[in-house]
């Protein structure tokens, strides 16, 4: 357990973006061996590493690569998800801008797997640092053979297209991404069973295989070395390692690779501690429950988390200090939904909207005690009524607040100040 | 219709077969289940729907062992397609508690305005709320505030903080019309329905939002604060305003129409209508309709009375017989006439004042009935297909004709074709069009004005020479001859005629297979050479394939809402009822033995000769009936020159046209509202309408008493009880309408054109415009 | 608020007219860059986020109703639809905005890491508030959802570029900078995100295609 730089192994060469120091570290290694394999060998190593979607939502990634149809009536495409949005993640930024050509040999050993010849890489439209690294990397590989018509003289071809967002964390979710992709407003499709699946109906109809950076940046590794390997290292049902990214109140804020499994307290010693006192920890993202500091005691991983309330998730991990207050911490969160909220759906598009204001009011003074329980049941009438994840994950944060410190939402509603400032005053005093 | 799949499924404990993919919202309508819906549409795509997430049900599937394992999440039952072994619950706890979120969440930012909108008593967002919705809203900040009562155009209002953001309207927009006017701008819960930059909406079809809106959102400007929904009747009738008969509702309250509706007719137009039915309808109201008969004394009108004003006629009817023959008296109009009317009106004609000088047409193709192409060649007087049958064509070829703006429905059709069938697109005419731009890069063909004959013969000589064309039970005799006839268009020929190019030519030439549905408009209605235009289109329709399919064939399509029927009554000089030429022996007999009276044997004048002889003087009586022929005539001059010199003119109409200026008898008809009858529209379909509510003053009468009382005054009563008995007796006498007698004629109409295609060929005309 | 408004109150709706054609005002660069790009797609449509953004450059940094009808045009959708996928995403400006964009994040880390403090430091020290361009058309500051670099919190972002661990002293001269420099406006900004889309052979093709065009050119000219 502890720190175990997998994907992270050669992050701190220098120049380790630029295609001959990444040659010279072993890379391109694993897109040999793999164009020397069946592609169902390569599938059979992504299921027997176990690993899962990087994203946050956790699925196995195998049964993704798998479900792609095996013969080729429609072209195949592979997207990757380099639309990170959810706040407190920042993994793929560090991934694409230092080891971009780990990326791009991932994405090529999937396109062979899936028999796909194209592949998108969908970069949101802040990340202007990361896409230009892309982009580099991109056409070095070109250059050198690696992207475009008969890759290493195996046959294979495949073309890598950047796509960048323009500005909405919506284009995240897996269907919203593939509307905006096809140049239409970043709103969610149909999903499984009301429509089939992205693996065999996706991007214009076709099948299409979506994996997270992070994900597909595990393969050449997975592949080098073996999926039994892979799964040797975390536990039993979250294999490997997992990037998380620490900020907040800790000394060395920064994305750390840990092996699943690892303690939640280890790796804020990794980030060098808390500056203050700890009070709470977001594990996985803005979109995960929040998990007192009394609960940390606990492992990262998915079973692990979720058992104590919480989820991995995207692996954005916040450390919150006692100077935090809760309330305005989550009138800040719920006011990220409304504003990324896509519109789609009723549940979200209003009832988000509809936290906002009734934490604005609490802020201002105005708050009742009945907005509490108010809160909750907004809560209940979003999650699991939505359209996609993002109403869920709206609700979530907000309903785990007011379980852990509903004496806080009391005392601001009654007092018309934080709780914090009032201890605060009274350390000072 | 192929025998569909049938899965078992479960709704709230009752086991049903439903057919595969089916919508469960529908399954659940089989056994009485009505789940609340706001933003479903059978006709609209599910790409966007699902999002108001109202038709919420619990989903689970039977596992092998017998039990039910349920899905974590409630799933909205208008986007799930029933498979085998589902299991659904539709009123759980959990879904009313649903219920009653989603509508707090709708109620929270939607106005308080009931006692001002006009959806008020018909919106299901007031009786959602009624039936599921929490009593007390919780919510007490401040409501969002944006735009009210905003006018999008002359026909539509839209309230934007009425929405709840359904997408209907947007759909319709993108997929049925074609338009993409409508759109959301922003997200979340800023989004709003908007046009470009708030520019007009200009859409055909802007109309059909507003009954789409489940709430007051897109509301109607005509129709605005003039009624509650539980003020007004509402009877059925068909549109008057083009040939595709339309089925609408009419709203009224008494003697007075309020709005029109669409009313569903999946042969016709499914539920739809355009902007020019559902907002022209105004005319009935209008305080300018005649309301008593008008007699010119002095040069100037006066109000007579219906005695007077017969008495007059007659005199005048029979002086001008007696003293200068039958060939003197002509009657020109009928396409506005419903059958009944159109029938009587050929009778009087006929019988009561013996001349054959009829005719409804006033566009520049009068041709002789033996002249008809599509009669000679396909057995049909105009239209092969049905409209419901464009759907089914694998390429569309929209020849000579502003679809979107002549034939509204039919270009739906059209886009139907399009955009679910992934029909081809082909279409031919000399400027930009706006059907064109409501396709993804369609094939267009822009000829110059004129010379679509080099046109169409330049495509089958490419046909003929690609070995593409389809010969099977030609003669080989026809073929060669058309080949020799349309050697001389060679392609690069034809383009510079044209100004098509050679590659579009071929690429024309490959999309025209098997399944092309050639509609024609009003460039090929009006060409000079309108038989040698018709007949170079029938051979490609035969040498494509087309001549004997559902869903391939050529077709005329037709200006006025009754063209067909009036047509088919045997309004025309050389045509009797049935379309029958005036020579058949069969024919006559037949219609003698039924009318007990003999018929004018010699032919009479069209339209232009009638006016060509009023002009010089030789016409003494000139009977006008629903038609504004001094505007509407292709040659006005000719028109009002005519109608200046003839000796008498009868003009039958609603309002004091320009024609009715020259008129010496004026007679007020009834509009369609007021009374019954039937239309036959561009395809051939005889469509009844009903009467909705009495006319402006009981002076005005409908065109059917009109004639029956000439009749009378003439001689020659025709006993007339209603139009029922009037078309029983044209189903006699017209062999295609024998089944069009009121009880036994089907809901959605009765097609009355079957034809037998002859499959020859003609020789190109010579020297058609090789220019 | 319930004034009384006639429908006659409004003035009347402009009309367009869908047979014409909108002016085109994309460079001959920009016309060459959204053909290779529309060859990375099966559909035209696809392209919509690069078209807009090539857009938001050539109409210097924003999106006026002009530049949305020629997208539409290029790309042979409706005018209401390009509007639609523009007003949806963030970093497309609906209206003029100053020279450079100074967007700070005030989300979760950075909102417990000073993110607040920087907004307000810059409203104070360029005298506007949040959403508002200075006077003289430099900058515009706004406030922005996560910019995903948590760990330097509080981050800002200028054009193309991150700042990030932002304190009073750094903000001072980062605005002396942007005022030299023209790497982080925001036409900079958005040829930067285009410039990601071409790879090396895009360039090469486009590089020819204008290099053609400009000799045929000089020879109708000549």
């Amino acid at each position: 357990m502890g720190e175990l730089r997998v994907l992270f192994q050669h992050r701190d060469v220098p120049g380790i973006e630029n295609l001959a120091v990444y040659e010279q570290h072993g890379g391109y290694s694993a897109l040999r061996k793999a164009l020397g394999m069946t592609r169902q060998q390569v599938i059979d190593e992504v299921k027997a590493s176990g690993v899962r979607g990087r994203g946050g939502a956790g699925f196995p990634a195998w049964i993704k690569w798998n479900g792609i149809p095996k013969d080729e009536r429609q072209p195949h495409y592979v997207l990757c998800n380099a639309d990170e949005g959810e706040p407190g993640t920042f993994k793929d930024r560090e991934l694409m801008m230092r080891l971009p050509h780990q990326l791009i040999e991932g994405m090529i050993i999937a396109g062979y797997a899936t028999l796909a010849k194209v592949g998108y890489i969908y970069i949101r439209g802040e990340y202007t640092e990361p896409a230009r690294a892309m982009r580099r990397a991109i056409d070095e590989a070109y250059q050198a053979g690696y992207l475009g018509k008969n890759i290493l003289g195996s046959g294979v071809d495949f073309d890598l297209y950047i796509h960048m967002g323009a500005g909405s964390y919506e284009c995240g979710e897996e269907s919203a991404m593939m509307s905006s992709l096809m140049g239409e407003r970043g709103q969610p499709r149909l999903k499984f069973p009301h429509a089939p699946l992205p693996t065999i109906a996706g991007l214009w109809d076709c099948p299409t295989l979506i994996n997270n950076v992070e994900t597909l940046s595990c393969v050449p590794a997975i592949i080098r070395n073996g999926g039994a390997w892979y799964a040797s290292m975390g536990t039993e049902k979250s294999t490997g390692t997992k990037i998380f990214s620490v900020s907040g109140h800790v000394n060395k804020p920064g994305n750390y690779e840990v092996e699943m499994g690892t303690p939640l307290m280890e790796l804020l010693e990794l980030a060098g501690g808390v500056k203050g006192k700890l009070k709470a920890v977001i594990p996985g993202g803005s979109s995960v429950p929040i998990l007192p500091a009394e609960k940390c005691e606990v492992n990262l991983d998915y079973e692990s988390l979720q058992a104590a309330g919480t989820m991995l998730g995207s692996g954005g991990f916040m450390v919150l200090n006692d100077t935090v207050c809760i309330v305005r911490f989550m009138r800040r969160t719920a006011a990220f939904y409304a504003h990324e909220s896509c519109g789609k759906c009723t549940p979200c598009r209003e009832g988000t909207r509809w936290m906002v204001k009734i934490f604005d009011r609490i802020l201002a003074g105005g708050g009742r005690m009945e907005d509490i329980d108010l809160l909750l049941d907004i809560c209940d009438q979003i999650d699991g009524r939505s359209y996609c994840g993002l109403g869920d994950a709206a609700a979530w944060p907000i309903r785990a607040s007011i379980k852990h410190y509903r004496h806080e939402y009391e005392y601001y509603i009654q007092h018309g100040h934080s709780i914090v400032e009032a201890q605060a005053q009274a350390i000072a005093v | 219709m192929a025998e569909q799949e049938l899965v078992t499924i479960e709704i709230n404990g009752i086991e049903l077969q439903v057919p595969k993919g089916e919508m469960i919202i529908e399954s659940a309508k089989r056994i009485g289940v009505d789940i609340p819906f706001f933003c479903y549409h059978p006709r609209l795509g599910r790409g966007q729907a699902a999002n108001c997430r109202m038709c919420l049900v619990e989903v689970g599937t039977k596992q092998p062992d017998g039990s039910v394992r349920m899905m974590p999440k409630p799933q909205t039952s208008c986007s799930l397609p029933a498979s085998e072994g589902l299991v659904i619950y539709t009123d759980t706890m959990a879904i009313q508690k649903a219920r009653r979120g989603i509508l707090e969440f709708l109620l929270i930012n939607h106005p308080l305005d009931c006692p001002i909108c006009d959806r008020g008593g018909e919106c299901p967002l007031q009786n959602n709320t009624l039936f599921y919705g929490p009593g007390v809203s919780r919510f007490v900040e401040e409501k969002r505030h944006l735009p009210k009562a905003f006018p999008i155009s002359d026909y539509v209002v839209l309230d934007r903080e009425r929405c709840i953001h359904c997408a209907r309207c947007t759909r319709f927009s993108q997929e049925i019309s074609g338009d993409a006017q409508l759109e959301f701008l922003k997200r979340g819960a800023d989004m709003m329905v908007s046009t470009f930059y708030d520019t007009e909406f200009t859409s055909r079809f802007s109309g059909n939002t507003i009954e789409l809106c489940p709430v007051g959102a897109l509301t109607s400007r005509v129709y605005r604060f003039r009624a509650r929904p539980w003020d007004m009747k509402s009877q059925k009738s068909i549109c008057t305003r083009c040939s595709n008969g339309c089925n609408i509702w009419l709203d009224y309250r008494p003697n007075r129409l309020v709005r029109v509706l669409g009313r569903e007719n999946e042969a016709v137009n499914e539920e739809w209508t355009c902007d020019k039915g559902k907002f022209g309808h105004e005319y009935v109201n209008s305080d300018r309709r005649l309301l008593s008969p008008l007699i010119r004394r002095d040069g100037k009108f006066v109000t007579a009375s219906w005695v007077e004003a017969y008495q007059l006629i007659a005199s005048r009817l029979r002086q001008a017989v007696e003293q200068h023959g039958a060939k003197s008296v002509g009657a020109i109009g009928g396409a506005h006439l419903s059958n009944e009317e159109a029938y009587l009106l050929q009778k009087l004609m006929r019988v009561a004042v013996g001349t054959n000088n009829i005719d409804h047409r006033l566009e520049r193709n009068q041709l002789p009935l033996a002249d008809n192409v599509m009669l000679t060649r396909f057995g049909v007087p105009f239209a092969q297909n049905a409209i419901a049958d464009i759907e089914q064509a694998k390429t569309v070829f929209i020849f000579g004709s502003e679809l979107v703006d002549e034939q509204p429905i039919v270009f739906l059709r059209a886009r139907k074709a399009w955009y679910r069938h992934r029909a081809k697109v082909v279409i031919a005419y000399p400027e930009v069009t706006e059907t064109e731009l409501r396709f993804d890069e369609p094939l267009v063909l822009r000829y110059r004005e004129g010379t679509e004959a080099a046109l169409v013969n330049g495509l089958i000589h490419l046909l003929l020479d690609s070995n593409k064309a389809v010969t099977d039970g030609l003669s080989p005799d026809d073929l060669q001859a058309l080949r020799e006839s349309v050697r001389v268009y060679t392609p690069e020929q034809v383009a510079e005629t044209t100004g098509v190019p050679v590659q579009q030519l071929e690429e024309a030439v490959t999309l025209l297979g098997e399944g092309t549905v050639i509609l024609c408009g009003a460039k090929v209605r009006n060409h000079p050479d309108h038989a040698g235009l018709l007949h170079a289109l029938a051979n490609l329709t035969v040498l494509t394939g087309n001549a004997a399919r559902d869903n391939g064939g050529l077709n005329i399509l037709l200006p006025e809402v009754n063209s067909h029927g009036a047509a088919d009554m045997g309004v025309l000089p050389d045509g009797l009822p049935g379309q029958a030429p005036i020579g058949d022996e069969e024919a006559r007999r037949r219609i003698e033995q039924v009318w007990g009276d003999n018929l004018p044997a010699e032919p009479g004048f069209n339209t232009h000769a009638m006016l060509e002889a009023a002009a010089r003087g030789q016409m003494q009586v000139l009977y006008i009936v629903g038609e504004d022929v001094a505007q509407k005539y292709h040659d006005p001059e000719l028109a009002q020159r005519a109608l200046e010199n003839a000796g008498f003119v009868i003009v039958q109409d609603l309002f004091l046209t320009e024609t009715a200026q020259y008129a010496d008898v004026v007679l007020p008809a009834a509009s369609v509202a007021e009374k019954e009858g039937t239309f036959t529209n561009t395809e051939g379909r005889v469509q009844r309408f009903w009467k909705a509510f009495n006319s402006p003053s009981p002076e005005v009468k409908p065109d059917l008493n009109i004639f029956a009382e000439l009749a009378v005054y003439l001689g020659k009563p025709i006993p007339v009880f209603s139009a029922e008995q009037v078309m029983d007796e044209i189903a006699k006498v017209v062999p295609a309408y024998a089944a069009c007698g009121y009880e036994v004629l089907p809901a959605e109409g009765h097609r009355v054109v079957q034809g037998e295609a002859r499959l020859r060929l003609t020789p190109a005309a010579e020297g058609a415009a090789v220019v | 608020m319930s004034e009384r408004i006639q429908l006659s109150d409004y003035p009347r709706v402009r009309r367009i007219d869908e047979k014409k054609p909108p002016e085109l005002r994309f460079s001959p660069q920009a016309v060459e860059e959204l053909e290779r790009i529309k060859q990375h797609y099966p559909t035209k449509r696809a392209a919509m986020l690069p078209a807009l953004w090539i857009a938001q450059r050539e109409y210097g940094g924003y999106l006026p109703p002009e530049a949305l009808m020629e997208v539409a045009y290029r790309l042979g959708t409706s005018y209401a639809v390009v509007e639609g996928v523009a007003s949806f995403y963030t970093m497309y400006n609906k209206r003029p905005v100053g020279r450079v964009m100074l967007e700070v994040c005030t989300n979760l880390t950075c909102s417990i890491c000073g993110g607040y403090e920087v907004l307000r430091y810059l409203e104070q020290k360029l005298g506007i508030r949040v959403g508002e361009t200075t006077p003289d058309g430099q900058f515009t500051l706004t406030e922005v959802e996560c910019l995903n670099d948590c760990g330097n919190a509080p981050v800002m972002q200028v054009g193309n570029r991150y700042v990030g661990n932002l304190t009073p002293e750094k903000i001072d001269a980062l605005l002396e900078e942007l005022k030299q420099t023209d790497q982080h406006t925001v036409v900079q900004l958005a040829d930067t995100v285009v410039q990601c889309h071409l790879s090396e052979s895009d360039r090469q093709a486009i590089a020819e295609a204008l290099a053609k065009s400009s000799v045929s050119q000089e020879v109708d000219n000549g």
